[in-house]
């Protein structure tokens, strides 16, 4: 059974007087340990499905179900719970709260569980110590390089043990040998510590770093690639020729 | 209202815009102090003219004459008002002031005879310092109100002048009586050979009735007495004397609680402004802290403690600041001799506090609640 499943799955916005559908009746699934890329044009829809998928936004029709549940049914505050549990959500733009330090930063989530202060402590540190940053707890993020800043923001995503990390344009703000690091420190968590892992990028080269890619226009789903492990051999199908599984 | 482990949080926030904290910091300080200050007046005035169903004490006073220097009565009154049915007993107290004028730095001597000094002050009196007995044996001594002794730096032993009268500080007088705090009660045939020489004529007659419930009766058969005498009385209880005498000065002082609103709503509208200038600011963090899992109710729960650590360090710093100068400085309004305490109460620190904490809740409220409903995908599309 796969964690993520969507069907017909669409949002539509208002905008002045008319409207805009992103997603268009997308279905699709997607199996517990993915690292799954979101590739498109600008508007084709990929962010929307990633905010569907990680709870902070509801589609307007259509079933978003994870782990079994309907999380478009759920109320906000258990939405907010929700995401709390099974969520880690990577930024472009990292956005880290300016005023905490790195340390701060990723005990953020934390707060939200009940957790003594020590438990707390344990947690953050080993979030810290998996992205290389344990010697950088007290700095702030003015203090920090861009990749390192990203690196603090997946530690924040990822100390609260979540299943599903997802990330939005992850290396965009990034140089080459950092936005290198953070795509191997995206592919460990899927791989070392089998996190299902949704990215949108832009990037081609970055989007090699998932296992699979999909491809969206229009809000609908118009290519499914499936990269084969380490061989870089891509096959690639059409929706209209089978599932996007 | 939020966790320990959150505070941390709201405290790096409060502390964010520093310039900005302090100027709303300073602004809610400065409101506070006013406003502190003029409940301060308000207390005095309710203290000095409310009146209690155990009040029975009247004020016999000059008909048709609000002054102490115009009131003057024969002594020979006295024994007539003591045949009185209901009278307990009488003083007669001669007063002298050195400014007739509403002024925060009057001296009013009391001459009351030495044999009924007891009977004219409350039972919440007694003598700090010095005593009773010296005051007696002396025929220039006075005991002086705590508030009078604190502002002119007065102490046991020492001389003072005023009005012309010098005096000799035979004690300190601790009364929770309003106007026995800001007097200095020495003895009456000293105090008219000081003034007038007019032996045997006094400004008023201070009458003690065995029931509370015998005041008017008792104030209408004194008035009735003396209808068609030479010197004419208005009795009334001591409570609405000093409402009517000190009338103009309580209304200026009712004035000020129009003042002391505005002050609440300077307040209301610094913590507000601050706070939506804050959250403003903070749209995206918002949205972040949601895609983290605060939900809307958290969120608008930190941003009202944002608002109320303002308005309490605010409200501190300006009550506190009020009441330190009130306990410094021991003013006291006085008009005609009769006195409107300004006292530095603790529970008025309590009070300024509780007001600040609602103040600052009311301020974060609306910004709380914007903040708490804005759907989180369209925060990241906005910024």
């Amino acid at each position: 059974m796969p964690l993520i499943e969507c069907r017909q799955l669409s949002k539509t916005y208002r905008k002045g007087a008319g409207t805009i559908k992103p997603l268009d009746g997308l279905d699709l699934d997607i199996d517990a340990g993915r690292f799954l890329a979101l590739m498109g044009p600008s508007g084709s829809g990929k962010t929307t499905l990633l905010n569907l998928i990680a709870g902070i936004d509801r589609p307007s029709e259509g079933a978003l179900t994870i782990g079994g549940q309907n999380i478009a049914k759920l109320s906000r505050s258990r939405l907010a719970a929700w995401r709390a549990d099974h969520v880690g959500y990577v930024f472009q733009l990292y956005n880290l709260v300016p005023v905490l330090t790195a340390y701060e930063n990723v005990e953020l989530p934390l707060l939200l569980h009940k957790l003594t202060r020590r438990e707390r402590h344990e947690r953050v540190a080993t979030a810290l110590s998996l992205v290389g940053l344990a010697d950088r707890h007290d700095h702030y993020p003015r203090q920090l390089s861009g990749g390192q800043e990203q690196r603090v923001a997946i530690a924040r995503a990822i100390v609260t043990d979540p299943q599903i990390i997802v990330a939005d344009e992850p290396t965009g703000d990034l140089d080459k040998p950092s936005a290198h690091a953070v795509m191997e420190l995206l592919c460990r968590l899927n791989s070392e510590l089998n996190k299902t892992l949704i990215m949108v990028t832009h990037d081609a080269a970055t989007a090699e770093y998932a296992d699979q890619t999909l491809h969206l226009d229009k809000g609908r789903l118009v290519e499914h690639s499936v990269q084969a492990a380490f061989s870089g051999e891509t096959a690639t199908t059409r929706p209209e020729e089978g599932a996007a599984r | 209202m939020i966790g320990p482990r959150y505070v941390p949080l709201v405290l790096k926030q409060v502390v964010r815009h520093r310039v900005r904290s302090l100027l709303t910091v300073a602004g809610v300080a400065i409101a506070m102090y006013l406003f502190v200050a003029i409940q301060t007046m308000q207390r005095g005035v309710a203290e000095s003219t409310q009146a209690t169903a155990a009040d029975t004490t009247l004020v016999v006073y000059r008909e048709d004459r609000f002054c102490p220097f115009s009131s003057r009565l024969p002594e020979y009154y006295l024994p007539q008002i003591e045949q009185i049915e209901g009278v307990q007993s009488v003083v007669p107290i001669r007063v002298v002031v050195n400014n007739c004028r509403a002024s925060l730095d009057v001296v009013t001597f009391r001459g009351v005879p030495r044999d009924r000094f007891v009977e004219t002050i409350g039972k919440g009196t007694e003598v700090l310092g010095g005593s009773l007995k010296d005051w007696q044996r002396r025929s220039d001594a006075a005991l002086v109100g705590e508030t009078l002794a604190a502002r002119r730096g007065l102490k046991v032993g020492d001389t003072f002048d005023a009005a012309g009268i010098t005096a000799y500080v035979a004690g300190i007088l601790d009364s929770d009586q309003a106007q026995d705090q800001n007097v200095a009660y020495v003895h009456l045939d000293y105090l008219q050979q000081q003034t007038d020489k007019q032996l045997g004529v006094v400004t008023q007659f201070n009458v003690k009735v065995d029931d509370p419930a015998r005041l008017n009766a008792v104030a209408q058969q004194i008035d009735e007495l003396y209808a068609s005498a030479e010197h004419p009385t208005t009795t009334r209880s001591e409570k609405a004397f000093v409402a009517q005498v000190a009338g103009d000065m309580i209304e200026l002082i009712g004035f000020t609680k129009l003042l002391g609103w505005g002050c609440l709503a300077a307040v209301l509208a610094l913590v507000g402004n601050a706070i939506v200038l804050s959250v403003q600011d903070r749209i995206k963090e918002h949205a972040v802290l949601q895609t983290l899992g605060f939900n809307g109710w958290l969120i608008g729960r930190l941003i009202v403690t944002e608002a109320v650590v303002l308005g309490v360090i605010g409200g501190l710093v300006g009550a506190a600041g009020a009441l330190t100068t009130i306990q410094l400085t021991r003013v006291s309004f006085s008009v005609d001799g009769l006195s409107i305490p300004i006292r530095a109460e603790p529970q008025l620190l309590a009070t300024g506090l509780l007001i600040a904490v609602l103040l600052g809740v009311l301020a974060g409220l609306v910004p709380a609640v914007q903040a708490a409903r804005r759907p989180i995908a369209s925060c990241f599309r906005a910024v």
